[in-house]
């Protein structure tokens, strides 16, 4: 199980969803809006797509809440993936170059500034934390990738390092955020 | 060789979406038969997870009214239905309730194993097959080998367990037209904790008649109870009866509506007005009409 688990129910609710129930999504909202909408603004960062992708990737969870299975991680997990995947595919789709310099500004957003305006949290101090405990290289990366949405070849070119250390990197950023963060592999 | 190690070093990039479509599916292939890195997949997605968390704000009040009012205009997505090649076969009586979804996905929610189980047609007066139905039940719990071994038996035994059907209370008129609906479907599946449960539905009717054998042995404070679990909400169907020579039953479930679950449950012998611990009890077993 991860550490912190799931809120309280978030399990139960999907497989209520899974069912049609509109009160049990009406829960998962509740809990899951405030991080999709978060992680997807990061990414996309224009705040009217942003709003976009967040209705795409709850109506996703809405429709396809019978996939999400229990044994393959959390419910959060499975939440998240599908907002940052959307989010990436949203920005990753527009290729136009004003859009990839508009993006390479946003690439030298600094990750002390990540949760900027973002409500005061125990986990976003953890994260900060746990962030802060990699090395610059990797945090750069997972930064970059993560809330930048980039791939690992345009985040090698930004860092003016061969790609396949970026690879190694972030999985092994991923690795030290796990096991800072409490989460059982 | 060192193909293989390359496609390992895509884990970090993969997790984070940070790779290209043509390496993406390149890791998918390689995920498929690689079951440790699914697991390491897995783990890595509990940590960029939390990195989404760390990175919330809430989304503006409207944003919930305009989702909520598409999910109710969007219907929701039903991962492999089973074909129904008998029921577009049939020749007579369309039924309204023939064209209910078999839907197996609340199963493959669960963290236990599931299992398909085998649908054995009963034979009709016309000497007609009737329509083949899937149904699936969830076992998990130490004794979950065991009753899947049980539950395969009672499969290829399905004469048998219907002469035991109409043995147990045939004095039933309900039971005995549950029985010879001429589209009565047998079911047979193993319970979570323990036990098998043979089930046989009229989707005409509406009904099915519930029996269960070698059911986990419960203490005389708390009994089984059956459920109906669906889109309508829960409606309690009947405490079973205490089982007599390991059988209990049968009982007939009535007013079947379409999304309905059969689900079975431990409760306080007095009953219980909503199933305990849904949908995680042990004894819970699912059956999708």
């Amino acid at each position: 199980m991860p550490s912190p688990p799931d809120p309280p129910g978030l399990t139960t609710c999907l497989r209520l969803v899974a069912r049609g129930d509109a009160d049990a999504f009406d829960a998962v909202y509740d809990q899951v809006a405030a991080s999709v909408f978060g992680v997807v603004r990061r990414v996309v960062r224009d705040p009217a797509q942003s709003e976009e992708v967040t209705q795409d990737v709850l109506l996703e969870v809405w429709r396809d809440a019978a996939k999400f299975d229990p044994g393959r991680g959390s419910a959060t997990a499975w939440v998240m993936t599908l907002a940052h995947r959307r989010a990436v595919d949203r920005v990753r789709s527009v290729q136009k170059e004003s859009e990839r310099e508009r993006r390479t500004a946003v690439a030298d957003v600094p990750f002390d500034e990540v949760a900027e305006a973002v409500e005061s949290s125990l986990e976003r101090e953890r994260v900060r934390r746990c962030l802060g405990s990699l090395t610059k290289l990797q945090r750069e990366s997972v930064t970059l990738a993560y809330y930048g949405g980039y791939t690992y070849s345009q985040v090698a070119s930004l860092l003016g390092v061969p790609g396949g250390t970026i690879k190694t990197r972030m999985r092994d950023a991923l690795i030290r955020l796990r096991d800072c963060l409490g989460v059982a592999s | 060789m060192r193909h293989t190690r390359d496609v390992h070093t895509l884990a970090g990039p993969y997790a984070m979406d940070a790779i290209s479509p043509p390496d993406r599916a390149r890791f998918d292939r390689h995920l498929a038969r690689c079951e440790d890195c699914a697991r390491e997949i897995a783990s890595l997605r509990e940590a960029t997870a939390r990195l989404a968390a760390a990175a919330a704000v809430s989304p503006p009040p409207a944003l919930k009214a305009r989702v909520m009012a598409a999910a109710a205009a969007t219907r929701q997505r039903t991962p492999a239905p089973e074909p129904e090649p008998a029921l577009r076969t049939r020749p007579l009586h369309t039924w309204p309730l023939r064209t209910w979804p078999l839907r197996t996905w609340p199963l493959r929610t669960w963290p236990l194993r599931t299992w398909p189980l085998r649908t054995r047609p009963l034979p009709t007066r016309q000497g007609r097959p009737t329509p083949s139905r899937r149904l699936v039940m969830a076992a998990g719990g130490v004794a979950a080998a065991a009753a899947v071994a049980a539950a395969v038996v009672f499969g290829v035994s399905s004469g048998g367990m219907r002469d035991q059907l109409s043995q147990a209370q045939a004095s039933s008129q309900q039971v005995a037209a549950v029985l010879t609906a001429r589209d009565a479907t047998m079911m047979t599946g193993a319970v979570r904790g323990g036990g098998t449960v043979t089930i046989v539905m009229s989707h005409s009717m509406r009904e099915l008649v519930f029996t269960a054998a070698a059911l986990h042995a419960l203490p005389a404070s708390r009994g089984y109870e059956l459920w109906l679990i669906g889109p309508a909400g829960d409606r309690a169907v009947i405490m079973l009866p205490p089982a007599r020579h390991g059988m209990t039953g049968p009982v007939v479930a009535s007013g079947l509506r379409p999304g309905d679950h059969l689900a079975l449950t431990a409760e306080p012998a007095s009953g219980a007005a909503h199933p305990a611990g849904r949908p995680t009890t042990p004894m819970m077993l699912d059956v999708v009409l």
